[in-house]
């Protein structure tokens, strides 16, 4: 399943990070990432799901350890080489941006000095947004203005992605789309996924999961092992049990 | 002998700075900008020479024919210019230092006159005789004043009013209420008449009074300047709130004309409409 | 399409302009002059246009930009307590009477206060090491009320003679603009203006949220403070130049916007353009429609802008919930 992994993109080693004083957020968490990986980050609210995707890419400081990207401390690379290294893409997306999807989606060159390979409409056409590209942002649904920002992001086209809750607020055809597409993206183009989700079932599409509760990792790699009855009662303080939807998925297409 | 020459050199540029301007002819084209600037040229016959005033100088009646330069506060300096004046006189009031920079940049003459009270007036309009070429007309003008302020001074009702120590209130504009404090030359008319002002000791010379300090400061007589509107009907309700006072309640209360307003030798007529009030 | 639109502007700011020399208040025609009307054309019609124009351009980025920083369509270059504190500043000037520097006084007064409330401004917008919109936001608003009642405490007690000339110039007051105050304001906007064109893409990523910006490469922290200092430079000049004029920072992005798009490389350009345009156009009615009395600018644009800035709020794609 997952094909051999040549490089380590990212590297937390033993970090903490705390919000207020002498209350420790994340505690000695320490992962790698490598390349062609797509990992789910998965935990509840609260869990320190968001922390750790702003602390990987650079947008918090750990109080301690230390956190690496290509083997370089992540504070000494200069904001623009960082951009084309590594994107961020948070929860929260601000709806009153005056910009219309084409000038939005463009942003995503910004790091660089020269055009990139991928084209604008490509970007487009990847989250099913061709047509609409000269309407305002402000105009489109909640699902759509986030895929205008995911086809941003893409553009952008920095090897290592960080998605807080990407998923959030599209129909279930498009987050299975989605998450199509960032395989392909993966397979293609050798980029690195981190996704936030807490949608356990979603949870299952991923190679690997990292398992998250109070700033801890409670287990990390495959989400069959991880997502066990005990460790997700854990997480989420309830007993459920992982299943996937892939088999709803197939029923629905054969049309029944 | 150092001091003797250094006197003489002040001496000399003191008289040069008082005659410099115009030794010989009054100057032809002369821009007033200010109402009662333009009524004090033309008491000195300089009417003619006039060319310039503002939308404001109503009087005489020939000031209302000449081109106007805007306002009192807002005048066009570009209006000023195209007149091609010799001279444009302005006052402290309203005009504005960086007004007078700019024309003087421009290169035209501007002389300021800086007189704002009463017994300033006379040795005001001589100094701008000076000035302008015109020292007799200036020197008759100002003794004109001189003599009807002794004479009002001097006069038997004023000494009789000086004993009766009679306060008096002179308000400009009833709502909002507005009156003439100290260091208006409505309050040195009212001292020149013997009489208190019972507005002085304020801050500002046309300060926002409170109804109540009225009431309380209990005025004999009251003033009301007439202005442009019906007086009467705007002071009605103010005169209501203050009717327990001795002014309204033994009708001492006397509307004059804007005579008094304007600090020129009308000023003397406004003076008089008091004093004839009081009687 | 763009191009056309801004085309049209050009040439209404070039009739304008034109209109402002030779027309208005009189006719000056340039190839048959006077002394007189050589000297009113140099020396009084033609640095206020000028004067017209740099203060229109710098108000017209400023609130471009400044609607960017915040994030806040509603945003003027005065919200951040600028035109208070210049205001306080001037007129505590022209009240002392104190006249060290001549005709330079009330300008650099002006300057200074809005320069030091900028700096008290950010100072309150600070925390955790960088600027915050909200707090920038608060802390403007606040201190503008402040000065703003400071300012009337100030003109209430203070002789009546010199109030009118206060008044005059919190409106807008462009009537004794000359040449010895272009070069350094000058200076001022356009380095404000050209900072602000170097960040521009910085103030889009910026619009998104700080962390979209910073996911683009950018030290939000950086590029807030100099847009920040940008924007003081070139209010301060401005209302160095003539005073307070409203609405023209508020309301010239929303119409570029309207008509060439939110993208601030394009807008800030174009922000100064109609800026510097609607500027000229209202101190040629100002000067022109009750002559030789004149309305200051500043009041011209208050009547047009309210009315227009109401009509905006009707419309739908303005300011869509």
């Amino acid at each position: 399943m997952s094909s051999e992994h040549k490089y380590t993109i990212l590297h937390f080693d033993d970090v903490g990070f705390f919000y207020e004083k002498n209350k420790e957020f994340i505690h000695e968490l320490s992962f790698t990432v490598s390349d062609r990986e797509f990992i789910g980050l998965l935990g509840a609210n609260g869990s320190g799901k968001s922390t750790i995707l702003k602390l990987a890419s650079g947008i918090l400081n750990p109080s301690n350890g230390s956190i690496r990207l290509w083997g370089k401390p992540l504070q000494s690379f200069r904001y623009k080489d960082r951009a084309k290294l590594l994107s961020y893409l948070p929860q929260l997306l601000d709806m009153n941006v005056p910009f219309r999807v084409r000038e939005l989606v463009a942003m995503g060159i910004y790091p660089y000095d020269i055009i990139p390979e991928m084209t604008l409409s490509e970007a487009l056409n990847m989250v099913g947004l061709d047509g609409k590209s000269d309407l305002y942002i402000k105009n489109l649904s909640g699902g759509e203005r986030r895929r205008a920002f995911i086809a941003m992001t893409l553009l952008q086209g920095a090897g290592l992605l960080l998605l807080d809750e990407p998923l959030a607020n599209l129909d279930i055809k498009y987050q299975i789309e989605v998450i199509k597409l960032l395989k392909e993206l993966k397979e293609k183009k050798n980029i690195s996924i981190i996704m936030a989700l807490h949608d356990i079932n979603m949870a299952l599409q991923f190679e690997k999961v990292m398992l998250i509760k109070d700033g801890k990792v409670l287990g990390m790699g495959n989400p069959e092992i991880v997502l066990s009855r005990d460790l997700l009662k854990e997480a989420f303080d309830v007993a459920i049990e992982a299943r996937s939807f892939q088999t709803a998925y197939e029923i629905r297409n054969t049309g029944s | 002998m150092k001091k003797l020459i250094i006197s003489f050199l002040l001496l000399t540029s003191h008289l040069l700075f008082f005659t410099s301007v115009y030794a010989g002819e009054p100057p032809n084209r002369i821009v007033s900008l200010a109402p009662n600037i333009t009524e004090i040229l033309f008491a000195m016959g300089l009417g003619e020479r006039t060319v310039g005033v503002t939308n404001f100088c109503d009087y005489p009646n020939e000031a209302r024919k000449k081109p106007k330069v805007g306002g009192i506060y807002n005048p066009s300096l570009e209006a000023v210019v195209s007149l091609e004046p010799d001279i444009v006189v302005m006052t402290t009031d309203g005009n504005t230092k960086e007004f007078e920079e700019r024309l003087r940049s421009l290169k035209i003459k501007t002389y300021v006159f800086k007189a704002k009270r009463l017994h300033e007036l006379p040795q005001g309009i001589r100094d701008l005789g000076i000035a302008l070429g015109v020292k007799e007309k200036a020197e008759g003008l100002s003794r004109e004043i001189e003599i009807s302020m002794n004479r009002l001074t001097n006069s038997s009702l004023v000494t009789h009013y000086s004993s009766l120590k009679k306060r008096v209130l002179f308000i400009v504009w009833p709502e909002p209420l507005i009156v003439a404090g100290s260091g208006t030359a409505i309050d040195d008319a009212i001292s020149l008449l013997g009489c208190e002002n019972i507005a002085k000791g304020t801050y500002t010379s046309y300060p926002k009074y409170s109804v109540e300090e009225i009431i309380r400061k209990s005025p004999d007589v009251i003033f009301i300047g007439e202005g442009h509107m019906n007086m009467k009907e705007t002071s009605r309700a103010l005169l209501k709130k203050i009717s327990k006072v001795p002014a309204v309640k033994n009708g001492e209360v006397y509307y004059v004309s804007d005579s008094i307003y304007r600090l020129s030798p009308r000023v003397i007529k406004g003076i008089d409409e008091m004093a004839r009030c009081l009687r | 399409m763009s191009k056309i639109k801004i085309s049209m502007l050009i040439l209404v700011l070039v009739l304008i302009v034109s209109a402002s020399l030779f027309v208005l208040p009189k006719v000056i025609n340039p190839f048959q002059m006077d002394t007189v009307e050589r000297n009113i054309l140099f020396s009084i019609r033609f640095p206020r246009v000028v004067v017209a124009f740099f203060m229109g351009m710098a108000l017209g980025v400023s609130g471009a930009v400044l609607q960017g920083i915040l994030r806040n369509p509603l945003a003027d270059p005065y919200i951040l307590g600028i035109s208070s504190g210049a205001s306080l500043s001037a007129v505590a000037g022209i009240l002392s009477g104190i006249y060290f520097f001549g005709k330079f006084t009330i300008p650099l007064a002006a300057f200074i206060g809005a320069s030091l409330v900028s700096v008290l401004v950010g100072f309150f917008g600070w925390k955790k090491g960088r600027l915050w919109p909200e707090r920038l936001l608060l802390a403007g608003v606040g201190l503008s009320f402040l000065f703003h009642a400071i300012l009337m405490l100030l003109m209430s007690v203070s002789a009546d003679e010199r109030l009118g000339r206060i008044m005059f110039w919190i409106y807008g007051d462009l009537s004794t603009a000359d040449w010895s105050l272009i070069p350094i304001a000058s200076v001022f906007i356009i380095s404000g203006i050209s900072i602000s064109l170097s960040r521009a893409k910085a103030l889009n990523a910026l619009i998104l949220g700080d962390e979209l910006a910073h996911s683009l490469g950018f030290s939000v922290r950086k590029e807030r403070l100099l847009l920040f200092v940008s924007i003081s430079l070139m209010t301060a000049a401005s209302v160095s130049l003539g005073g307070i004029i409203g609405f023209i920072g508020l309301l010239v992005p929303h119409v570029m916007r309207f008509l060439i798009g939110a993208d601030n490389r394009f807008l800030v350009p174009a922000s100064a353009l109609g800026g510097g345009t609607l500027l000229c156009m209202a101190d040629l009615i100002g000067k022109s429609i009750l002559s030789p009395m004149e309305i200051p600018a500043g009041i011209v644009t208050a009547i047009i802008g309210s009315p227009y800035f109401l009509y905006l709020l009707g419309r739908r794609d303005v300011l869509r919930a």
